[in-house]
């Protein structure tokens, strides 16, 4: 029953924040935004929440239109980037607050609140105030104080950004696990494209003019990104983005890059869009994980490139290399070595390849 | 030190160059402290004394005889007793009605600048502050003497000092509120608490530190103010302060009397002090507790 619908909404002050901006979150969907910081989703996450009135649009929350309702009114809980907790309350008493809020019985608080503090490990800690727990401990406090609420919406405003990697890479897995944020409609913001990846049910990305840019599954978005925007702004390390422009040779097309000496063959299967289009400049976006050193990547297209600086990162590789005067960002084994200067010849999988319009960015394959 | 020495490797003896500029410090620091407390040893001694002492032309600096009764002769005169009393009901009369009133407004400026009158207002309420008040002594006389309730009376001084300690109550709230985080109270909303359950469970507990300096800073003025009480009451009302003059008799004054009721006088400040001192540092230096 906990379908949240966001119709229309606009919001601004001297110029638009939010511009027409519409979407839905099912019941137990984990609905990730992400997008550059100051683009406005925070102030989308205060107008679900009823913290900001909006210009116009409607939040419904389970089918009721609750855009005119105070935020106390609506079943709406939310975390937020600065925690919030109460500084001259104790971690129990933070946690407590909704259910007291709600006149439960001394009982059932008490249940509740311990129930809650167990399930984020933080039950030896409730006699605490802020002011003496971690960073990571705050964060598992803010979070119990909006689970124990029982809301139909949870609005998570970077709930880990702020914490260093290990307790934000634990208390990610902790999301996956919690059974209460299955039951209700979630909407979890973040800049962070890992966190988006790794959380989503479905990811919308917010750009420029406080719109949705596209909204879909984590694997659709990185596979078929709308635009250059979102392109960019999903994966680690980013795209590689050379504008280029199509010539005839051979009876092939060929992408030639702007301001260098590098030129592929453009895959069969992208070829009759491409031939399409009436002007001759594309902007060419690259996937790194699909640029590999030669021997480790067969059928690819093969280009010579030289090593300018190459990151063992543990897991994976980063290889930052130079081919004809353009820079590209490959990935490699990490267990493998590149001095710089090195000749290497790399391999580009037929996959790695979007093109963009490079007046609107726009994906011309979709 | 071995920063020091290293820094003023220079000079010819620099450790003891340093012990000097110390030394001559602390013997400023000694005898301001004496400047600032002899007045209240003199007054505590004088207390003591005889009344022929008081008036010797050299004066004694420790009383020839002790006369402790001096305190039971102040209250010879029992409307002298009823003066602390009158005092105490006006200077907490006035504390409380003016923190109330100034936290509600002060809130309302930190919060809702714009529907409260804004920035200007705001400053306009602190510059009634600035007014010289005997420029209208005379006026406000009549003002109140137009009242149901006169100018003998308790509530007369109560409503006329919040002229002084409102503008100071609202302004200093203000300065309270803006720093206790707003989110704070956007968070007990989505808690499911309304607008004023939130400030009274979340924000108000932050400000209490400023809340307590602000009633101290009142309540002193009150307790202390003699220029309009002296004017204003009289008869039905005494405050303490008008009574002190009283033991002035012609030609001649009682400095022992009069020294011991002003010892008296001191004991409900300098108590209510020591009580709320460790709230009352911390709200003036440090403002409110951060999120």
């Amino acid at each position: 029953m906990a379908r949240l619908e966001v119709e229309g909404l606009c919001k601004g002050w001297d110029f638009p924040v939010i511009d027409e901006l519409s979407f839905a979150v099912e019941e137990g969907e984990f609905f990730v935004i992400i997008g550059p910081s100051g683009i406005g989703k925070t102030t989308l996450l205060r107008l679900i929440a009823g913290l900001e009135t909006p210009d116009r649009g409607r939040v419904l929350t389970g089918g009721r239109d609750v855009t005119r309702l105070p935020p106390y009114r609506r079943r709406v809980a939310m975390t937020f980037e600065s925690y919030a907790l109460y500084p001259h309350k104790t971690v129990y008493d933070n946690i407590a607050s909704p259910l007291r809020a709600r006149r439960e019985s001394k009982a059932v608080i008490e249940q509740r609140v311990t129930e809650i503090a167990k399930l984020l490990r933080i039950d030896q800690l409730l006699n605490r105030r802020p002011g003496e727990v971690s960073g990571g401990q705050k964060q598992r406090t803010a979070l119990g104080r909006t689970l124990v609420a029982d809301p139909e919406v949870f609005l998570l405003d970077e709930p880990i950004s702020h914490l260093d990697a290990k307790i934000r890479h634990e208390l990610r897995t902790q999301f996956h696990t919690l059974e209460d944020l299955r039951r209700v409609a979630t909407v979890y913001v973040t800049h962070d494209y890992a966190e988006a990846l790794s959380l989503g049910d479905r990811i919308g990305v917010m750009g420029n003019g406080g719109r949705l840019v596209q909204t879909g599954q984590p694997h659709d978005l990185f596979e078929r990104p709308a635009n250059l925007f979102v392109a960019e702004h999903l994966g680690q390390p980013t795209i590689n983005v050379i504008p280029s422009r199509l010539a005839s040779e051979d009876q092939a097309l060929v992408l030639q890059a702007e301001g260098g000496d590098l030129s592929f063959r453009v895959p069969e299967p992208h070829r009759a869009r491409l031939e399409a289009r009436n002007t001759a400049e594309v902007t060419l976006g690259l996937r790194p994980q699909h640029i590999r050193p030669a021997d480790e990547l067969a059928n690819g297209i093969a280009i010579d490139a030289r090593v300018d600086i190459f990151e063992a990162l543990g897991s994976t590789g980063i290889m930052l290399a130079e081919s004809g005067g353009v820079k590209l960002t490959a990935l490699t084994d990490p267990e493998r070595h590149f001095a710089h200067g090195e000749s290497v010849a790399l391999s580009v999988d037929d996959r790695a390849f979007h093109y963009f319009d490079p007046a609107s960015g726009r994906n011309l394959m979709e | 030190m071995a920063s020091l020495d290293t820094t003023m490797a220079q000079g010819p003896a620099p450790d003891r160059r340093w012990r000097l500029v110390r030394l001559l410090f602390l013997a400023f620091l000694g005898l301001w402290l004496l400047f600032t407390l002899f007045p209240f040893y003199f007054m505590a001694i004088t207390a003591f004394k005889s009344a022929a002492e008081t008036n010797l032309t050299v004066p004694t600096f420790w009383p020839q005889a002790w006369f402790p009764s001096n305190f039971a002769g102040v209250f010879a005169e029992p409307t002298n007793f009823d003066a602390l009393v009158d005092s105490f009901v006006i200077a907490t009369g006035n504390t409380l009605l003016a923190l109330f009133l100034g936290t509600l407004a002060g809130y309302a400026f930190a919060r809702f600048p714009r529907q409260a009158g804004g920035e200007n207002l705001a400053f306009w309420i602190l510059s009634n502050r600035m007014f010289p008040p005997v420029a209208v002594l005379v006026p406000m006389f009549f003002l109140f003497d137009n009242t149901p309730w006169g100018t003998d009376s308790a509530l007369s001084l109560i409503i006329l000092y919040l002229v002084f300690n409102l503008p100071l109550a609202t302004w200093l709230m203000m300065v309270f509120f803006r720093d206790a985080p707003r989110e704070l109270e956007e968070a007990a909303y989505l808690d499911g608490w309304t607008p004023f359950q939130a400030f009274v469970r979340v924000t108000l507990p932050l400000v209490l530190p400023g809340m307590i300096s602000v009633a101290m800073l009142c309540w002193i003025f009150a307790w202390n103010e003699y220029l309009f009480a002296n004017l204003f009451v009289g008869t039905e009302v005494r405050t303490y302060t008008i009574v002190i003059p009283t033991f002035t008799h012609g030609s001649q004054t009682l400095w022992n009397l009069q020294m011991a009721f002003s010892l008296i006088a001191m004991i409900p400040p300098v108590t209510l002090f020591i009580l709320l001192r460790r709230y009352m540092v911390r709200g003036l230096s440090l403002g409110v507790v951060k999120g």
